[in-house]
């Protein structure tokens, strides 16, 4: 076979493989997509946005950690700034 | 994404027929909104189902896109068609989607290796028509495969032209890049394909 030739039938196979491609059902959402469009339009308003946030675990995580650094920083500080006090102190 | 597409002035005019319905709906209207869900569920949900191949997973693209639309059609200036905005966001849920599922998979097996669950990995349902199960389809299920791993943005630009048949300036709009850009993606895209679907098909 010639190479025109077999480029010919090479393009010609592309376009009938194209064709199936084209040829394909169109899918379609099951019916009544709209409700459920709405129901997660309502479900999403109904959650306030801190809690969607807070839904993520590494934001979780971050706000954990946050919150017993500075808890931890707190009760660090305490017998520091007691000392000090103590050793400035007349006696 | 939708905030690059509304500002965005190199896309076409919004059509009179979506103007119309844009107003309403940043009016507020919950019929426009009907209207808008009817007019494009078809095409957003045969986009997800093109990238992800997947009933699920596209009626939640779907889904998801057309929640955002609601919540964002109140900054939409109309500087592009609907339709464009749309299909951007479609494809840009269902890679981001697809992204996931793949690094989801990624830490399953990690997992796995290092014996921290014994969850049975598998490969998500293969929920391609029967059609294309036959046996004279066997090329067709080969193309399908050997586009779901073309990169992303070929991937796209294969799927909105040979499947959802949009224009090259259509696509460039989706993808925010020029009809020249286009056409090399479909190119690399075809030349990809026609390499690895069929030895008679090598010839670009």
């Amino acid at each position: 076979m010639s190479d025109s030739a077999a480029h010919s039938n090479s393009d010609e196979a592309w376009d009938d493989l194209m064709g199936q491609l084209a040829a394909q059902p169109k899918y379609q959402p099951q019916p009544f997509f709209y409700t459920r469009v709405q129901a997660r339009l309502a479900a999403q308003s109904a959650t306030p946005p801190i809690l969607g946030w807070l839904r993520r675990p590494a934001y979780a995580v971050l706000l954990g950690a946050l919150v017993l650094m500075l808890s931890g920083d707190g009760s660090a500080l305490r017998p520091a700034v007691g000392v000090v006090h103590d050793n400035a102190s007349p006696r | 994404m939708a905030q690059g597409l509304l500002t965005d002035t190199r896309l076409s005019p919004l059509p009179a027929a979506d103007a119309a319905l844009v107003a309403q709906l940043q009016q507020g209207s919950e019929v426009a909104f009907r209207t808008l869900v009817a007019r494009y569920q078809d095409r957003i949900y045969q986009t997800a189902f093109s990238l992800l191949r997947s009933a699920e997973e596209a009626e939640d693209v779907a889904q998801e896109v057309f929640v955002e639309v609601y919540q964002t059609i109140g900054r939409f200036r109309g500087e592009a068609a609907l339709s464009t905005w749309l299909y951007r966001l479609a494809t840009s849920r269902a890679l981001k989607n697809r992204q996931r599922a793949r690094a989801k998979k990624r830490f399953a097996f990690f997992t796995s290796l290092l014996g921290f669950n014994n969850e049975t990995l598998h490969e998500p349902p293969d929920h391609g028509h029967p059609q294309a199960l036959l046996e004279g389809q066997q090329q067709l299920q080969l193309l399908l495969a050997h586009i779901a791993r073309l990169p992303d943005q070929q991937q796209v630009a294969f799927t909105l032209r040979h499947e959802q048949e949009l224009s090259y300036e259509e696509i460039a709009a989706v993808l925010e890049t020029t009809v020249s850009a286009v056409e090399s993606l479909l190119f690399r895209a075809r030349q990809t394909l026609r390499k690895h679907v069929n030895p008679l098909l090598r010839h670009v």
